[in-house]
């Protein structure tokens, strides 16, 4: 008779069942003890001081002297007063500028140039495109105040197209200093959302372009119906990044306009440093912190939605 | 050297359990098979050996230790993986290497374990080389020479064969049973494949749904299956099974019947069944032969034919679909009609729980 | 000419147009950088008498060799530490795969998005209180934490790569999750590691917050964050100011130029993983 086992499970009674074993405590102790640098880290240098930011945003505080408990008062400031208001709308108006432009010319460029990135002209193109990526902002904020300066080379080429009526101190206008800086920012994350497009599409199957072709498609129908399909993740990643770059936008405008004139080019970020250490309001500074970061919370979380959703 | 103890061995993932009580003892230097259909849990079996799997209840003996909570790198065991899980960035000597730089052996030690290990697999001048650098095969043999210079209590191999391709993997079948033969280690080897179980093995053990179904030499599982599954498993192709009725009962066999089936009288264990009962009757493709009066009725639906022997699918009158494997070459048409003879002391019966009714041996 | 050779050629022509527009800052830079001392340069304008001499005493008056070396130390207190605790922070996350420790992991995450500007505040009052206001640490030590989320997410995601063979291969050769960290995990993390640290150079290169906000002394600073000063200084004088940003920017220009492959690869991945 072969040894056969009965095929009834867990027909004899449970054995002594190990208290969770020591080895898979150890397996956690050890990934702890790998994390906890990092988390120190970070604890320290982000945790912390947003919650001090949260607790500072419910204070009156000049930084210096005693604190007020205020309430919600900072909160109700932040979301009343026109001024503060508008410094947020501009902040929204720039992400006009840094996302739309970079992002609708990229898609353009790449549906066009679809796989021709090879070779001497693409390594050249990739090298050039990147620059604006690896110099500092500042950098590209001195640089572009120079182009609209009133003797810069925006006015100067107006001038020589016969546009003299045009020229005009670019960053110091009222009307036009916001478009001027979001062109400077639409400027540096240019080539970065071309190049990602365009990695993007080479990644398309180009038989899917020549089943269209042989079904009738024109070339818009390839364009809506397989490159915008096809970039969905790629078009996620750039207006995230640009998203987040505008609505967290210091540096360029820190050195192009400082926030004027008037407060017409202030963005939250540069009133946030502005009215905690030039103002002294740290209370409402913080409000504003707040306010910033749950906005660009909000307004990731649906293009994550809907760029990774179906993957 | 080493055998092993799992005595009533459980795992379970939450709520779900893998390995559902599992008892085996391995004997010093044998040569065991863990095979089942994937999923069976066999793996996952050689993983709590191997210490990469916590063991959720039950003890487990490596030699006289008791090794449920003892580090991987205590249990002297090896593992050559199915991936061969090689580290990329070494070259195949740092690779074979590693294991005995890790227990801080001395430099000229390690060289000669290195070297010999090489020189037993063949594959001294692949040493410079990175596993990159390498053909599927080769790879193995590096996996396989990881393993040697440990020195192991035991060896346990995780379906090494089953990223080569057909040919080589008969080679390297072959290599690993001289291995043993030559290192006469205990080993404990997992696979899917029944061929590699039954070529390899001293003793199979055949899992299902995290239940050892049966524990045998190769031939004790084929010629006598403890039940449906070890007897569908085991073999190739697989074993014929149709309902039968039982019509009368003999002292030492039943005389078993159906719309399929003429009487076939088949030696049995014949307690704790009646007349009438519905039996499962299990015959294997190669102990059918065409006969005009023959017990077994169908009707051709495909013939292969390879010259030295002729694969038959048959539908019968049921609808059953069986396969006879006849000697030589036999010309049949499809949709012809065929009555095959069976050698009745090589079918088996087995009860409506799928257990085997074969007398005592 | 068929459509497609009509395509290509547009296509060409929009790539040259963006490669003007992306270079042309840098060349009206570069030729009011070479206009005449005090003088008031037109936009784009090749100087008669290219004053090449601005670049010398711009190198003199931004102190470029003491800006130089204030950067370089501020990088090598951040960078290494940074990619190390990353490492092991990915590593240790890549480990906890249960779903018992996803909050961890989604803590990093928040991290993300979450803009500088959030935590300046409160951050000066602890670099203050810590006794570190106007000193390097008060750049390296919050931008190492600040790295974290990114730094840790990143070698995770490689990490989640390799194979787990190689792990459990490494333990039964006896390596404990240190050797095998440091012999297995960490030379096969190479390229992922190589593309952090470029990342991370970068960043802390072109930091200008931080060192606007903590740090007075624009020798104390990164970069960037000089040039702020030295824009808020010599703002007036354009040729000046145009020649000590060209000076400014070089360093990076150069490595880029130098490791352009690894850059470039480094800050697409850096996007889509970001």
């Amino acid at each position: 008779m072969p040894k056969t086992t009965s095929s009834v499970p867990d027909a004899r009674p449970e054995q002594k069942r190990l208290p969770a074993s020591r080895r898979s405590r150890k397996t956690w102790l050890t990934a702890v003890l790998f994390i906890a640098p990092a988390f120190l880290a970070y604890a320290a240098f982000v945790l912390v001081p947003l919650c001090m930011s949260l607790y500072y945003s419910f204070l009156r505080w000049d930084g210096i002297g005693q604190a007020r408990f205020h309430g919600l008062t900072n909160y109700i400031t932040v979301l009343t007063d026109p001024d503060l208001l508008q410094i947020i709308g501009n902040a929204f108006q720039l992400v006009l500028y840094f996302t739309v432009i970079p992002v609708g010319l990229g898609l353009a460029v790449a549906s066009a140039i679809r796989g021709q990135m090879n070779g001497r002209f693409g390594m050249a193109t990739r090298t050039i495109l990147f620059l604006p990526q690896v110099i500092p902002l500042v950098a590209a904020g001195i640089a572009w105040s120079w182009m609209f300066a009133s003797t810069g080379l925006i006015n100067q080429a107006l001038k020589s197209v016969g546009l003299s009526s045009w020229v005009k101190g670019w960053l110091g206008d009222f009307v036009w200093a916001l478009p001027a800086v979001g062109v400077i920012c639409a400027w540096v994350l240019l080539g970065l959302c071309t190049m990602l497009l365009v990695t993007g599409i080479t990644k398309i199957d180009a038989s899917l372009y020549e089943a269209a072709r042989l079904d009738g498609a024109r070339p818009w129908h390839e364009f809506r119906y397989i490159t915008l399909p096809g970039l969905r993740q790629e078009i996620g990643v750039c207006i995230t990044v640009t998203v987040i770059a505008a609505l967290a936008s210091f540096d360029i405008v820190y050195i192009s306009t400082q926030g004027g004139p008037g407060i017409t080019t202030t963005v939250p970020g540069l009133e946030i440093y502005r009215l905690a250490f030039a103002h002294r309001q740290v209370g409402l500074a913080s409000a504003l912190a707040i306010v910033l970061m749950v906005l660009v919370l909000l307004s990731i979380a649906p293009v994550q939605w809907f760029t990774r959703d179906k993957k | 050297m080493a055998g092993l103890t799992l005595s009533a061995l459980h795992k379970s993932y939450g709520k779900v359990d893998v390995i559902k009580g599992v008892d085996l003892t391995i004997e010093n230097g044998e040569f065991v098979v863990f095979v089942g259909p994937s999923g069976c849990g066999k793996s996952t079996l050689l993983r709590m050996i191997a210490g990469l799997e916590d063991i959720t209840s039950g003890e487990l003996y490596i030699g006289d230790q008791l090794c449920n909570d003892v580090e991987p790198r205590d249990r002297s065991i090896a593992m050559v993986f199915q991936s061969y899980a090689l580290y990329p960035h070494m070259t195949v000597y740092d690779n074979v290497g590693f294991v005995l730089k890790l227990a801080k052996t001395p430099k000229d030690i390690r060289d000669q374990k290195i070297r010999e290990a090489a020189r037993i697999l063949k594959m001294e001048h692949l040493l410079d080389r990175k596993p990159g650098q390498l053909s599927g095969g080769q790879r193995q043999r590096v996996a396989i020479g990881r393993a040697i210079v440990r020195q192991p209590e035991v060896f346990l191999f995780d379906e090494p064969l089953s990223n080569l391709d057909a040919a080589l993997r008969v080679d390297t079948r072959m290599e690993i049973a001289k291995l043993h033969a030559t290192l006469g280690s205990t080993m404990i080897y997992v696979t899917h494949d029944q061929v590699e179980a039954m070529t390899l093995a001293d003793k199979i053990v055949v899992l299902d749904a995290g239940v050892v179904q049966q524990v045998g030499s190769p031939i004790e599982l084929y010629q006598r299956p403890a039940n449906l599954f070890v007897a569908g498993f085991i073999g190739s192709p697989k074993m014929n099974f149709v309902e039968v009725t039982v019509e009368a009962i003999e002292s030492d066999a039943l005389v078993v019947s159906s719309k399929d089936v003429a009487r076939l009288r088949v030696p049995a264990r014949v307690t704790g069944v009646n007349v009438n009962a519905l039996l499962t009757l299990g015959i294997r493709p190669h102990d059918l032969q065409p006969h005009d009066a023959g017990a077994i009725l169908g009707r051709v639906s495909l013939v292969e034919r390879l010259g030295n022997e002729t694969i038959v699918n048959l539908e019968l009158a049921s609808g059953a679909p069986w396969l006879a494997v006849l000697d030589g070459d036999q010309p049949l048409e499809i949709g012809q009609n065929l009555s095959l003879a069976a050698d009745p002391t090589k079918a088996i019966l087995f009860d409506k729980d799928g257990l085997s009714l074969l007398g005592s041996a | 000419m068929n459509s497609s050779s009509a395509n290509t050629l547009i296509a060409r022509g929009l790539i040259v147009l963006l490669m003007v527009i992306t270079l042309l800052p840098f060349l009206s830079m570069l030729s009011a950088a070479l206009a005449p001392q005090g003088s008031y340069p037109n936009g784009l304008q090749w100087p008669s008498d290219p004053q090449w001499s601005n670049f010398a005493r711009a190198f003199e008056v931004a102190k470029m060799d003491q800006l130089l070396f204030s950067s370089m130390l501020i990088v090598l207190g951040v960078v290494p530490i940074s990619v190390l605790v990353a490492t092991m922070g990915g590593y240790g996350l890549a480990k906890l795969t249960s779903d018992k420790y996803k909050w961890l992991y989604l803590v990093f995450v928040f991290g993300l998005t979450l803009p500088f500007e959030a935590v300046i505040t409160p951050l000066y009052y602890e670099v203050r209180a810590m006794g570190l206001l106007n000193t390097r640490f008060a750049i390296i030590l919050p931008l190492i934490g600040l790295y974290m989320p990114f730094g840790v997410y990143w070698m995770r995601a490689h990490f989640l790569n390799v194979p787990q063979d190689l792990s459990e291969a490494a333990q039964i050769d006896g390596a404990t999750r240190w050797t095998e960290f440091w012999h297995v995990q960490v030379p096969l993390a190479r390229p992922a590691i190589m593309s952090l640290t470029i990342l991370l150079f970068l960043w802390t290169w072109n930091q200008f917050l931080l060192p606007v906000v903590l740090v007075q002394d624009p020798m104390q600073r990164t970069m960037a964050g000089a040039l702020g000063a030295f824009q808020g200084q010599w703002g007036t004088d354009i040729p000046l100011l145009c020649a000590g940003s060209l000076l400014i920017l070089t360093p990076t220009v150069v490595l880029f130029l130098i490791f352009q492959r690894q850059f470039v690869a480094a800050l697409m991945q850096g996007a889509v993983k970001g």
